[in-house]
């Protein structure tokens, strides 16, 4: 089933076109969204957290329109964003960070502690709970915005590079944790490390320059790098540069 | 650490069983420190038949596992969310109210200067506006890319955080206007009505304007109006000047009456372009 689907999705800043005329759908799962700089991953994923507006086209998340108002409420209250960077109140402890934003997120008031507490266990912060933000190490506070991410159980999650500052050993764990929720909603990952693509995630979606370049499984993109001459160290980076090439190659003509 | 990596021959192998002992045993070895090796067997491994059994189990495991006795979770502390409510109560413009609110009290009894609280009234209704200028949105909400992407970002989350704002401001600076004698200017109530009517002038101005530039136009537009004619006049006798203007202004019925029909106006404009809130970034 489709739970988000993006039709003829312009995105402009300024006089640069950061989405082209974008068609596609995601349904249940988890779905790397790779591309290089500047493609339009982190345009995209704000379209669909209903943070900027679209400059055309139109965006169904879970049945609603989010260019209407109630629709676009209906939608927030079942989605999980973190941004590619995200401020905190420098006092905030993690415990109270997590627990503001399941508040804005409306969630019900006697459900928020418990909420709070299990998001922040998932993402392995239980011993840091009661620290301030402010004097966690910067792979601990991408943690913690995955974890305000994950509170409310979102129906829709969508992550902007959420692996960036985790040790590997925590990339592992976090891919493991993608993997879970993948099982039960629409997870959309941007990401820069192909490997996390690979091993966590069900589809591969591939954009550049504002276009949709690839679709596939991770095993076609690896398919594809083993069939071709992509560059790469990995079977599947060879595949993404392989279809970079490809799509680059029928943009110019 | 060699560099080596398992070749995929070997993962196949061990993954379906074929590869003997030996050449099994130096592979774990090597899984042991290699966790980009130990993915991809166990990548292979859930590709076969055992892929399915090993869901099945851990599902089972995991159904089976008795919950660990959750603790009881502790409750948040309230005034801290409260807080968090505005962020302008945090920063600088708590310190900017209350140096306006003491500063009117030391100038008055202190100083002996008998303008004190003409000067108060002309600039206590700039002083909420200015709170809500750093209440909402990017430049004054570290958390405003999160909370824009919540059910509560729009009008609702601007209302609340003006809610603050008001609660603070208000009781603070017309407590200080009581304890500054009047000296013919209007009472220390006379800005409330005003002071309302700008942030709710600046809250609907900003539907259309954004609301840093909002809270300028009609925070700036009152303190032009009330220190412009006085400051034109040359003959010096700025304190009477002041009082006089705010008189006109604030002072009487009619006055107060006409700042009452204002806000109902801004109100109402503001929940006819409540929309306009939800989305104030446009590329």
């Amino acid at each position: 089933m489709t739970t988000i689907q993006v039709a003829g999705l312009h995105v402009r800043h300024r006089r640069t076109v950061a989405l082209d005329s974008l068609d596609l759908g995601f349904g249940r799962g988890v779905h790397g969204l790779l591309g290089p700089n500047g493609a339009g991953k982190t345009s995209l994923i704000r379209v669909l957290a209903t943070v900027a507006a679209p400059s055309g086209g139109r965006v169904r998340m879970l049945g609603e329109d989010i260019a209407d108002p109630r629709g676009r409420t209906e939608v927030r209250r079942r989605l999980g964003y973190l941004p590619q960077d995200f401020g905190y109140y420098p006092g905030f402890t993690v415990r109270e960070f997590v627990a503001y934003m399941a508040w804005l997120k409306e969630m019900p008031a006697a459900r928020t502690p418990a909420a709070v507490e299990r998001a922040v266990t998932r993402v392995g912060l239980a011993d840091r709970i009661d620290v301030k933000i402010r004097t966690l190490s910067g792979g601990m506070v991408r943690r913690v915005g995955i974890a305000q991410a994950i509170v409310n159980d979102p129906a829709v999650l969508l992550l902007d590079e959420p692996t960036a500052g985790l040790d590997p050993e925590q990339r592992v764990e976090f891919r493991e944790l993608l993997r879970e929720l993948g099982a039960g909603s629409t997870v959309l990952v941007s990401t820069h490390l192909v490997e996390d693509v690979a091993a966590a995630c069900t589809e591969v979606t591939l954009i550049a320059g504002g276009r949709l370049a690839y679709r596939g499984t991770p095993e076609a993109l690896t398919a594809l790098g083993a069939a071709s001459d992509g560059v790469g160290d990995h079977p599947i980076e060879r595949g993404y540069t392989a279809a970079l090439r490809a799509h680059r190659e029928v943009a110019a003509r | 650490m060699t560099g080596w990596h398992a070749p995929d021959r070997l993962i196949a192998g061990y993954a379906d069983g074929s590869l003997p002992d030996a050449d099994a045993w130096s592979l774990e070895k090597h899984l042991e420190s290699c966790a980009a090796c130990a993915g991809r067997v166990s990548r292979a491994v859930r590709a076969t038949a055992a892929g399915p059994v090993l869901t099945d189990l851990r599902q089972a495991v995991l159904a089976a596992a008795p919950r660990a006795p959750a603790a009881e979770p502790r409750p948040l502390r309230a005034p801290r969310l409260l807080w968090a409510a505005a962020p302008a109560v945090r920063g600088a413009w708590l310190p900017a109210v209350l140096l306006v609110a003491l500063g009117a009290v030391l100038l008055a009894h202190v100083a002996d200067f008998s303008g004190a609280r003409p000067l108060l009234l002309a600039v206590a209704p700039v002083v909420p506006v200015a709170g809500v200028a750093l209440s909402y949105g990017r430049h004054a909400d570290p958390l405003h890319e999160l909370a824009a992407s919540t059910p509560s970002a729009g009008l609702r989350l601007a209302l609340v955080r003006t809610a603050v704002v008001l609660a603070v401001s208000l009781p603070l600076l017309t407590l200080a206007g009581v304890v500054v004698p009047s000296s013919g200017a209007p009472g220390a109530a006379a800005w409330l009505l005003p002071g309302l009517t700008l942030t709710l002038a600046a809250l609907a101005l900003g539907g259309w304007l954004g609301l840093r530039a909002a809270t300028a136009v009609t925070g700036g537009g009152w303190l032009c109006a009330v220190l412009a004619p006085v400051l034109a006049t040359p003959d010096g006798a700025v304190s009477r000047h002041l009082s006089d203007q705010l008189s006109l202004y604030v002072g009487g019925g009619a006055a107060q009456g006409g700042w009452a029909a204002a806000a109902a106006l801004c109100a109402a404009l503001l929940a006819v372009r409540r929309t306009a809130y939800d989305r104030l970034e446009r590329h």
